[in-house]
């Protein structure tokens, strides 16, 4: 008996890590959710930032006039 | 939220571009389904908005704006060379006897491969579920903003995302 309770108990502490080494199951209620969790962490590759500052670096009059309108002549 | 890009053409474009280029980063990358190809079209989204600010009427938002350059910039990537290779099965008669519950929770067990999964679902959607599902995952965007993105009126974006979120689950359970 004291075997068996002995097994028992190494059964259950097995059955114990096993559990805690699997990842708990994570639960979206429906499609957006999901996608909302991936977008969330999904980082913006730098190389666009960098990319982007080339491109509107190299345009003609690259501070349009548009920016005064919008954001009410906050221009630099 | 993006890191703050230095050196951009000014801190109102950075703004634009640190508040902005999540959403359309993650639009692009699950639209075409492509990182190199979302990449390069994000780039050019935020180009053309530099370049055609000037033309924005604030009749609705910067970022729904913003998403009009990208859906029709997609597309017209899309048209070019994916239609040619992509049979997509999706139409709404095929998703009316499917099995998944829309009101079932979509269960994930391992999240390292997650972004394959959704992506191998998405693709195997339509166009047109495909990009209301992505709309209507950003919080910031109303139905009626949806509406005016995709060329419908509310109710019918509410009908198909109904449908869509239905396809999206039969199809993401396939993928498990």
């Amino acid at each position: 008996m004291k075997h068996q309770t002995k097994l028992t108990q190494e059964q259950q502490q097995h059955a114990a890590q096993h559990q805690a080494q699997q990842p708990a199951a994570r639960e979206f209620a429906n499609a957006e959710e999901l996608l909302r969790y991936d977008a969330a962490h999904t980082p913006v590759p730098p190389g666009i930032a960098q990319r982007l500052q080339k491109s509107t670096g190299d345009l003609p009059g690259s501070k349009p006039a548009w920016w005064k309108r919008l954001f009410g002549g906050t221009q630099p | 939220m993006a890191e703050v890009p230095a050196g951009l053409a000014s801190p109102e474009f950075s703004s634009l571009y640190v508040e902005n280029s999540r959403a359309i980063y993650y639009l692009a990358l699950r639209f075409l389904g492509d990182p190199q190809k979302a990449e390069d079209a994000t780039h050019d989204v935020f180009l053309k908005a530099f370049r055609k600010l000037d033309q924005f009427r604030g009749e609705a938002s910067l970022r729904t704006w913003l998403y009009r350059i990208a859906i029709n910039h997609c597309q017209n990537l899309r048209q070019g060379w994916h239609e040619r290779h992509v049979f997509s099965n999706a139409d709404d008669a095929v998703w009316e006897n499917a099995m998944a519950r829309t009101d079932s929770p979509l269960r994930v067990l391992e999240t390292k491969e997650l972004g394959q999964r959704i992506q191998k679902t998405l693709d195997g959607l339509s166009d047109e579920y495909r990009l209301l599902l992505l709309l209507v995952a950003d919080e910031e965007l109303s139905y009626e903003a949806i509406g005016m993105l995709v060329g419908q009126s509310p109710d019918a974006v509410r009908g198909k995302l109904h449908r869509a979120r239905k396809a999206f689950a039969t199809l993401f359970e396939k993928t498990a």
